[in-house]
């Protein structure tokens, strides 16, 4: 017998009673005006927001808004200003030492500023390696919490996405909150119109 | 009386009443940090007890949920293995490093390789593992095991921690500020990424609808690991298992909350297949014990535990002996509990660490009856040859006496006596109540006496 | 309504006045008390250390001396805890038991059954309250502090009609004393350092008391203050809600 059907024989064996699943009817929180709370979550979990008022130029905006970026990553297309692209960049490897990553994200969620970026490049690195990570976000894409999240999200055939919220933190070290463990040091969201 | 392990650890733990302080105070925060979150959701009761029914649900459904999340793992293109205990689970993750001639591996957070004892079996076949959660890297840098299991290095302080770094990292001499510290740990992990060829995360979730594994970190560094390496390697204990995104939405919502008082952590990422440039990934699902906990009609609720450890820092035990003064791996109320399933023989001695406050079970956001459990431990401790005996010979007397009318109204007559035995004989050694306490006086006439000469007259 | 009045052993033997108390403000309340003179101890001490078989025994005689009343009071809520949620399991190879369903904390009997407006004493202090874990999260005497409920707290709305007192609780309003029963005795240092902490926080509210509503705590708590000279004293609630009977 494999390992696998010992061990679900194993359960089966020691399961005495079914439990049914209960009604996930969660009467969850939800926000009069969700971009306003999208914000200030935002702000509160270390990250920045900048909103891109119409007829602004997204390049110049992140140009202002890092103006010693040397080297700047993303895949997409209206980004003019990026020196790598995550899409033919020959390694995940070679994606270090980018000092900003700019990344698209599909939907905001105000109750905890996670947004969701589902992998839409060669490498994904390009979230994490980055000293400064920046996404792109449209204004009207934001849910009250989780639960309207998770019935929301998608995949595409890369089969990874995660929900970011703020910039990478730690506070292994006796408590100490710190901005940039080992991920993006800094997160910036931008609302796009 | 006998003292166990803990409370001997306990003792010396207090001694340094300045860190012994700042340990209580540290998780006291959390613990506040905790409640605000709890306080900022309405529907917080709600959520725990939805979080508690299904994995009750599951639980019971196991065998189920797990066939189906292999399948759909598996239609994913990921590699699924099954591990019966922690030997088989170790010599699967070296045939699969060596397979792919891995020479390093990057790993973050898990406590089910930590149970394993994952790390020194690797490194004893010749591979380099490097923990790149920065706790857990502070702790293997020093040697160390983890002292809680959300906050592995929270009995360092920043000069222990700058010390170590002096040592190991080279760091400059006396800069022990955090802020420096976290820096250049990131400059070291940074290397040790690039240069991996494997990298392993645990799974706060497997999800039995898609496949995904889901793991949730504040630093990143499981998307670290597992974003540059040609290989990831993901492995999660059977009870992770859950139903579908619904289900994910609540346990999503609980888990930092009750962990640390974040409202989420920074990176929650749903692992499905590998990168287009990698290997495919592997899962290995580890029993080592499960299966046969979830038999234990009095136990097998504390397999619905999702690893926050909040009843760690709820527990006032906990916060006043530290995570090392528990004899199991994984401390506090939660490691009480899973260290009798595991090995009651041998953990016995944690089931007295415990006043039964009730506060773990309290704040547990899949309601685990952790304290009902403990006092449930106590009972079956003879059945194990663990039971203490003095413990035992004071609760048959307390009971003959008790049971015995004319014997405990005798006691009360002369129970005023006691206070005229000298001190020095009331705060001998062999009186543990002495050891912290004054002894308490006896009134002239118990309560029966004072009924009797008639009180309801 | 019959009322049995359950005076547990450490109670009989230690703190009679909140016997007595319990007693007096019964009766004056109208009430017809009993005390089953052949009571002794609930069995609680020896369960919460591992053997119930112990305790067994005793919850037989426990059950044969009260089964017969309406409500079972008792000045003590961790007594009171025991009997109602532990009784069902020791006696669940035998036969039904009825007093889990009788038994009844004075302070929960009085707020939810009796419902006094008024109380004729007057207690001209201020008091910080201790609310004792089994009160707060089995009896639920108040909201635990790791719940989002609607805050309540039955024992000072209670105090709320004795006159002139002055109600406060410490920071950290629910956390464990440290007395624990055996666990007093086994783990001294944690017991003695929660005791410490927990005194020294009651202490810091300015109070002149600390009021609660199982004596056991305030045992517990008197003996570490008097060996660490902290200067605070130790009143169970009842003899608060009884002043001047």
């Amino acid at each position: 017998m494999s390992t696998k059907s010992q061990i679900l024989s194993s359960l089966k064996n020691s399961i005495k009673e079914r439990f049914p699943m209960p009604d996930i009817q969660i009467d969850a929180t939800t926000y009069a005006d969700p971009l306003a709370q999208f914000i200030s979550m935002t702000k509160s979990v270390g990250g920045k927001v900048v909103e891109l008022q119409a007829g602004d130029d997204i390049n110049q905006l992140i140009r202002s808004l890092y103006p010693d970026a040397k080297e700047i990553a993303s895949s997409l297309p209206e980004i003019t200003i990026a020196t790598r692209n995550p899409d033919t960049t020959p390694t995940a490897q070679s994606l270090n030492g980018t000092d900003v990553g700019i990344v698209r994200g599909e939907f905001g969620v105000a109750e905890n500023a996670c947004v969701w970026i589902p992998q839409t490049m060669k490498e994904r690195a390009v979230c994490f390696i980055s000293e400064n990570l920046v996404i792109l976000l449209p204004k009207a894409a934001i849910v009250n919490n989780m639960h309207e999240a998770y019935r929301r999200i998608s995949f595409n055939d890369l089969g990874y996405g995660t929900f970011i919220s703020g910039p990478s933190k730690t506070a292994d070290i006796a408590q100490v909150l710190v901005m940039g463990a080992q991920a993006a040091r800094t997160l910036t969201v931008i609302l796009i119109p | 009386m006998s003292n166990t392990a803990h409370s001997k650890a306990a003792k010396e733990f207090l001694k340094n009443q300045k860190y012994a302080k700042w340990h209580d105070q540290t998780f006291w925060s959390v613990r506040t940090k905790r409640d605000n979150m709890a306080y900022g959701l309405k529907e917080w009761e709600q959520l725990r007890e939805t979080a508690s029914a299904i994995k009750r649900h599951t639980l019971t459904h196991l065998d189920q949920y797990l066939d189906q999340f292999s399948t759909n793992a598996e239609k994913n293109g990921c590699i699924v293995h099954w591990a019966k205990d922690a030997a088989e689970f170790n010599e699967i993750v070296l045939s699969i490093l060596r397979e792919h001639n891995v020479k390093k591996m990057v790993k973050s957070k898990s406590m089910l390789t930590e149970e394993c004892e994952m790390n020194p079996y690797l490194e004893a076949h010749g591979i380099e593992v490097v923990e790149t959660d920065l706790g857990e890297r502070i702790i293997q840098l020093k040697g160390q095991k983890p002292s809680h299991i959300v906050m592995p290095a929270i009995h360092l302080n920043h000069d222990d921690v700058g010390e170590l770094f002096e040592e190991k990292l080279g760091t400059e001499k006396g800069n022990h500020d955090p802020t420096y510290l976290t820096y250049m740990a990131r400059l070291s992990l940074r290397n040790e990424f690039l240069t991996a060829d494997a990298g392993m995360t645990g799974g706060n979730f497997g999800i039995a609808e898609t496949g995904d594994i889901v793991v949730c970190t504040n630093e990143g560094n499981a998307d670290m690991s597992t974003s540059c390496p040609k290989l990831h390697i993901a492995a999660i204990g059977l009870e992770k298992v859950i139903p579908n995104y619904d289900c994910l939405a609540v346990f999503q919502r609980m888990l930092c909350r009750a962990g640390t008082g974040q409202p989420t952590t920074t990176y929650t990422s749903h692992f499905r297949k590998a990168r287009p440039t990698a290997a495919p990934m592997h899962i290995i699902l580890v029993d080592n014990g499960r299966s046969q906990w979830l038999s234990n009609p009095e136990h097998w609720e504390s397999l619905k535990c999702i690893r926050c450890g909040s009843c760690m820092n709820t527990c006032p035990v906990y916060r006043r002996s530290g995570g090392y003064s528990y004899s199991y791996f994984i401390p506090g109320p939660i490691g009480i509990n899973l260290g009798m399933l595991r090995n009651p023989k041998e953990h016995s001695g944690n089931v007295s660490a415990c006043t039964l406050c009730l506060s773990c079970q309290t704040v547990c956001p899949v309601k685990i009856d952790l304290g009902d459990q403990i006092y449930k431990w106590r009972q079956q401790l003879p059945s194990f040859g663990t039971a203490n005996p003095e413990k035992k010979l004071m609760s048959s007397a307390m009971s003959f006496v008790f049971n015995h009318w004319g014997i405990y109204n005798s006691a009360l007559w002369v129970s005023p006596l006691a206070n005229r035995i000298p001190r020095s004989i009331i705060y001998l050694p062999l009186n543990p109540w002495g050891e912290g306490h004054e002894m308490m006086q006896f009134p002239k006439q118990s309560f029966h006496s004072l009924w009797k000469k008639g009180l309801s007259h | 309504m019959k009322i049995g009045l359950f005076i547990p052993c450490y109670v009989d033997a230690v703190f009679p006045e909140v016997g007595v108390a319990t007693y007096k403000l019964l009766t004056h309340l109208g009430l017809d008390v009993t005390y089953p003179e052949r009571q002794t101890c609930c069995g609680q001490p020896m369960a919460n250390a591992g053997f119930e078989d112990k305790a067994i025994p005793l919850a037989e005689k426990f059950e044969e001396l009260f089964k017969s009343f309406d409500y079972v009071v008792a000045p003590s809520v961790s007594c009171t805890a025991f009997v109602r949620f532990n009784y069902p399991r020791l006696f669940e190879d035998k036969h039904h038991c009825v007093t889990p369903q009788k038994v009844i904390d004075v302070v929960e009997f009085l707020h939810d059954v009796v419902k006094p407006t008024s109380l004729p004493g007057k207690f001209p202090h201020k008091v910080s309250l201790h609310n004792s874990c089994h009160g707060v999260r089995e009896l639920g005497l108040s909201s635990p502090s790791e719940q989002n409920i609607p805050p309540f707290n039955k024992i000072k709305d209670l105090l709320q009609l004795v006159e002139g007192v002055e109600v406060i609780e410490p920071e950290r309003k629910d956390e464990c004393c440290g007395f624990g029963g055996m666990f007093s005795i086994e783990e001294t240092a944690v017991s003695a350092q929660m005791g410490k902490d927990k005194v020294e926080r009651h202490i810091a509210t300015g109070a002149e008391y600390v009021t609660g509503p199982d004596s056991s705590c305030l045992m517990h708590m008197a003996g570490v203050a008097k060996r660490q000279n902290l200067p605070i004293k130790f009143i169970h609630v009842v003899q608060i809600l009884s002043a001047g009977l």
